[in-house]
Order: structure tokens, then sequence, then C-alpha cells
């Protein structure tokens, strides 16, 4: 009786450290989707294909893919950085165009590019799945760091956690404390009144562009390091799940972002644990649908002047 | 005049055609006969999908992102129906099709207040919703063993079996559709769309009843996907969920955004054009290319939005 209690709780604090792990990644990509929205109301469909561009870049450059090995920490950052000017070239290139065409143009561009880039992944990569060199890893990212009975966490989800934590509070402080946040705010706010203010529209996208893409960018190599399996489709499935926890947490809104993140890794981890494993992924479309349906504006999110 | 009503109503122009695709089967090909006939076909099929899908982001302009959905549904109830009962096609097409409107009505009645990226959002969450259920309800959907041996279409009691006869089936189908959908375009009904699809509000101050009209036009969207899923199941005879993935709904958006969006002619062409494409690509391009050919569609979308935003055959706004 007691043991069975003792087991049930430790699976119980598993699935909670797992989660807890899960949701730090989705609100990182969250993070990304919640900043663009709120800037020029764009749903950037493409957003995952960033993510799952961080993780193939930092894949190919530490395994040598591209015919030269690169130690870890340099490689994750020249990833990070790509994924930055890489977000930034997608909105230079497919969405500034657009500014001033009907949002379902832009909506449609998107998802568009979305497409062409995971298919570019394909062609350049292949559908196999890669998985990092162990050798080329730091080796104490698998160690377990922690251990009660049988409730084990790794160095890695600690790395997660801590990098997850650590980039949302520096992304408040740019935010809140910071010029280029107070224009990002601004253009939020009113994107004609700040552009008669003097705040560079263009810049400040751009910007946020930048910073969304690199969150999303390092999210991948977490993930990819975490599952150990890269593929082209991996940023499909992610970014509709971020993408799901930034509605849920008000879209537009970066707490509610990272709340979201939270609250969907943990629903997906103790659903697909406790209620069906099959139905896990279709929590996330659920809960997506549900909120969008029942209250549109999500935990944290402001009423927009138009209809939501 | 608007190019729809042209083609449609000046003999000059839709009697060769329409002559055009009824000789296309005993045209000498050859070898190549059966192939082209199949590729064909499913152009013919996609035309059905892209004039079903028009009907929503063309006609009233919201943005339906998983109509592979109502295809889907349409596919498994027919199919489902044909392994278990042996109907035949003339009875469990009316079934799929009746069940593919509901479907419609069920998604769309929720949304009817929702903007258009949300509406889009919420079309695209069903549908892959609609995929899981089809993956995991094993005593339903067979799940990942797909539904295999489905019967082929019948016509008064002999089964279709040569493949001249199922092309002449889904030109049928086609052709049913594209009366209903040339119809309406210049009804009441079409115009009660079009005023919806300039401006929500300002149609429903003259007195457009938005959301009767909107349920409509999702009734009907979902149920001509359900009549081409239903032609599906019964022309490949197998079916899986895999089958019904969002590149799907991706690719038929494709048709009508190359074509023009609530362009009927547009639609056609869209899929006239770009299904051969990807069926000549698909043997051209070297096999560790051929799985990436969305690519050249993922970049299509991106330049039509760019260039030419309202298609090839732009419909013309008064």
């Amino acid at each position: 009786m007691l043991n069975a209690l003792l087991e049930q709780s430790s699976l119980f604090l598993q699935q909670l450290v797992n989660g807890v792990t899960l949701g730090s990644i989705y609100a990182l990509i969250a993070v990304g989707y919640t900043m663009v929205y709120g800037v020029i109301q764009l749903i950037n469909f493409a957003h995952g294909e960033i993510y799952m561009l961080g993780a193939f870049l930092s894949f190919s450059l530490v395994s040598g893919f591209f015919g030269i090995g690169l130690p870890f920490a340099l490689a994750v950052t020249i990833a990070v950085l790509v994924c930055a000017l890489a977000g930034v070239l997608l909105d230079v290139v497919a969405y500034r165009p657009l500014r001033k065409a009907p949002r379902l143009a832009a909506l449609i561009t998107a998802i568009g590019m979305s497409i062409f880039l995971q298919n570019l992944a394909l062609l350049i990569w292949g559908a196999q799945i890669k998985s990092f060199p162990r050798e080329a890893v730091p080796a104490f990212l698998f160690a377990p760091a922690l251990q009660f009975g049988d409730v084990v966490i790794s160095w890695l989800q600690i790395v997660i956690l801590s990098v997850a934590v650590i980039l949302m509070v520096f992304l408040q402080l740019i935010v809140h404390y910071t010029k280029i946040g107070r224009a990002m705010r601004a253009i939020a706010q009113d994107q004609t009144a700040a552009a008669l203010m003097g705040v560079n529209v263009n810049r400040v996208v751009s910007f946020t562009f930048a910073l969304g893409s690199g969150l999303g960018g390092v999210a991948g190599i977490l993930v990819g390091l975490y599952y150990n399996a890269v593929y082209p489709t991996m940023g499909y499935f992610a970014g509709i799940k971020a993408f799901a926890a930034a509605v849920l947490g008000g879209i537009g809104s970066i707490p509610g972002a990272i709340l979201g993140g939270g609250i969907l890794g943990l629903a997906e981890v103790f659903g697909g644990g406790y209620i069906s494993s099959s139905y896990s992924d279709g929590i996330a479309y659920a809960v997506m649908i549900l909120v969008i349906l029942v209250k549109p504006t999500g935990l944290f999110g402001r009423l927009s002047r138009d209809k939501a | 005049m608007h190019l729809d009503d042209r083609l449609f109503s000046d003999k000059k122009l839709y009697l060769p055609l329409l002559a055009a695709v009824l000789v296309l089967p005993w045209l000498p090909m050859g070898t190549a006969g059966p192939y082209v006939i199949r590729i064909a076909t499913l152009t013919l099929l996609y035309m059905v999908l892209a004039q079903g899908l028009n009907v929503v982001p063309g006609f009233t302009g919201l943005l339906d992102l998983g109509y592979v959905g109502f295809f889907g549904i349409g596919a498994y109830t027919a199919g489902l129906l044909t392994v278990h009962y042996q109907w035949s096609l003339w009875l469990v097409l009316p079934l799929a099709v009746l069940n593919g409107a509901l479907w419609g009505v069920l998604r769309g009645a929720p949304t009817l207040r929702l903007s258009d990226d949300y509406f889009a959002i919420v079309t695209f969450g069903f549908s892959e919703l609609i995929i899981l259920v089809l993956k995991n309800e094993l005593w339903l959907t067979r799940g990942p063993m797909g539904v295999p041996g489905i019967a082929r279409p019948d016509l008064f009691g002999r089964v279709l079996d040569q493949p001249w006869q199922t092309y002449y089936l889904i030109l049928f189908f086609l052709l049913l559709v594209l009366w209903v959908v040339v119809r309406i375009r210049s009804s009441r009904l079409g115009r009660a769309w079009f005023a919806i699809r300039e401006d929500e509000i300002a149609a429903e101050c003259v007195g457009v009843n938005v959301a009767h009209y909107k349920i409509i036009a999702f009734a009907l969207s979902a149920a001509i996907g359900a009549l081409a899923g239903a032609f599906y199941a019964r022309w490949f005879r197998f079916i899986h969920p895999d089958m019904f993935k969002f590149w799907e709904s991706i690719l038929i958006l494709c048709l009508i955004v190359f074509g023009g969006m609530g362009s009927i002619t547009g639609a056609l062409i869209g899929a006239l054009v770009l299904i051969p494409l990807t069926e000549i690509l698909r043997i051209v391009l070297p096999a560790e290319f051929s799985s990436a050919r969305y690519l050249i569609f993922g970049l299509l979308i991106v330049v039509m939005m760019r260039w030419r935003p309202a298609g090839l055959l732009p419909v013309e706004r008064e």
C-alpha cells in the first residue's frame, strides 16, 4: 500500500519535472509568436521553422555536417545568431512588402514560407532523424544532477529550465526598461501614432523578429539535445503547440506566453501520462480551439480595438 | 462582364472546352493512356475540392486552413459504409455529403464571431483533431492500418472498373458542383457572401443576416469536400489518416491562391496547372528531391501574394 503510494508520487514528481522542462521550451518558442503578433498582428507561421533551423544548424556545426566541426559553445552561438538573422530576413523578404496589404495575404505568405523552409531543410538534411554526436556535446549534460528515489533530474533539464528563466527575465528587462523595448510597446499600441512620434517602425519590427527568432533558435537547440532528435517537421508540431501556448496566455502578452507554455507543457505530460497517451498531441489543439472560442483574449490578453 | 459569367454563359467558350474534356479518354495515347487518364481524374477531383474550398475563403473572405478535414470525413464515411454494408455509391455518397455538411455547420457555428486569423486557426486545429480521431479510434476507423478493399463505384448495378468510367464519373460531379456554384454566385445568396467578404459590418448594417449566410457557406463548402472524399474512397479503394494531413489543405489553398481567390474559373485553372505539375515533378525529379517538391508550392504562395495577390484571374470588385 505504502509502496504503491510512493511509486505513484514519484511517478507524479517525474512527470512534473518533465512537464516543467517541456513547458519552458514551449514558453521560449511562444514568446516569439506573441512578440511578433503584438507588434504587427501577424501569426508568423514560419516561426516553428526558425526553431527547426536552430536545431539543424547547431547539429551541423557540431557534427561537421558542413565540413568543419566546431566546439559546442561556438556552434551554439553561431546557430542562435543565424536564427536571429533568418528571422529578420524572413520579415524583410516576405512580410514587409505586405504590411499594407490585407491581413489574410500576410498570413497566407507566412504559411507559404513555413512550407518553403520545411522543405528546404528536407532537401538539405534529408528526412532521416539526426542525432547530436555524443562526443561533441559536453558529457555532463546527460548525467543525472539530482536524484530523489526514482525521480531523476538531468543536468540538461536544469540547463533548459535555467536558460529559459534567464532569457525570459532578460527579455522582460529589454521590453520594459530599454528604449527599443519602449518602441516595441508603442508600436504594439498604435503603429501609426508610434511612427508619427518618430519611432523607426521597420527597425523595431526587425529587432522584434531577431529577438523572437533567436529565442526560437535556442529552444530548437535545447529540444534537439533533449530528445536527441533533429528532423525537418519538428518545427511544425512544436510551432503549433507553442502557438497554442501563446493563445492560451493571451496573444501579444509576453508573461501570458510564458505561463501558457508552462501550463501546456504540464497538461501535455500529465494528460499523456494519466488520461490518454495517443491524444496527448490533441490537448494543445483542443486548448487552442477552446480558448479562441470561449475567451479569445486568453489569460492575460488585452481587448484589442478590433474585435477579437 | 466577369470571366466566370462569360465562361459559363457563352456557348462559344464552354462547348469546345466541354468537348475537349469529353473526348480526352479516347485520344490515342498508346501505353501512357491509363496513366494520363489517372492524372486527368486526379485533376478533376482537385477541381471539385478547389471549388468547394473557394466558397469559404473566396466568396465569404474567411481563410479555411483545415479544408482537408471534410475531404477526410467524406472519404471515411463513404469508405466505412461501403466496407461494412456493401451499399451502392449512390446511397453512401449522399450520406457522406450530409455528414460533411453537418460537420461544416458544427465547426462553423461557434466561429461566427471570430476575426480572420482566429478563424483560420480554429479550422486548422479542427482538421488536426480529425486526423487524431482517425488515427486513434481503432474500433471505428482501424487507425493507422487504414481501410483497404473499398468497393469500386457502381452505376445501375454495374461496377465501374474502367479508368474512363471513373473519369466520366468525377467529370459529372465536377459539372454538378460547377452548376451549383455558378448559379449561387449570381444569386441573392452569392451577393450576400460577397457583401460579407467586402465588409462584414457594413453588410450587417444593411440587413444581411451574416450568421445565416456564413452557415450556408460552411455547409456547402464542407458538403463539396465530402463529395470529393466519397468519390476518392471509392476510386482509390484505400484510405489512411495520413492522406488527410495539413499538406493537403495547403495544396488545395494553393490552387485557389494561384487562380485567384473567389474566381470559379481561377480555381479550375489552378488545379489544371498545378496538379499535373505535381505529378510531372514526381517523375522528373530524382527520388531524394521529389519529397521536397512542395518547396515549389511554398515559394509559389509567397510569390503570388507578393506580386499577384489577387491571383492570375483577379475577381473584379465593383
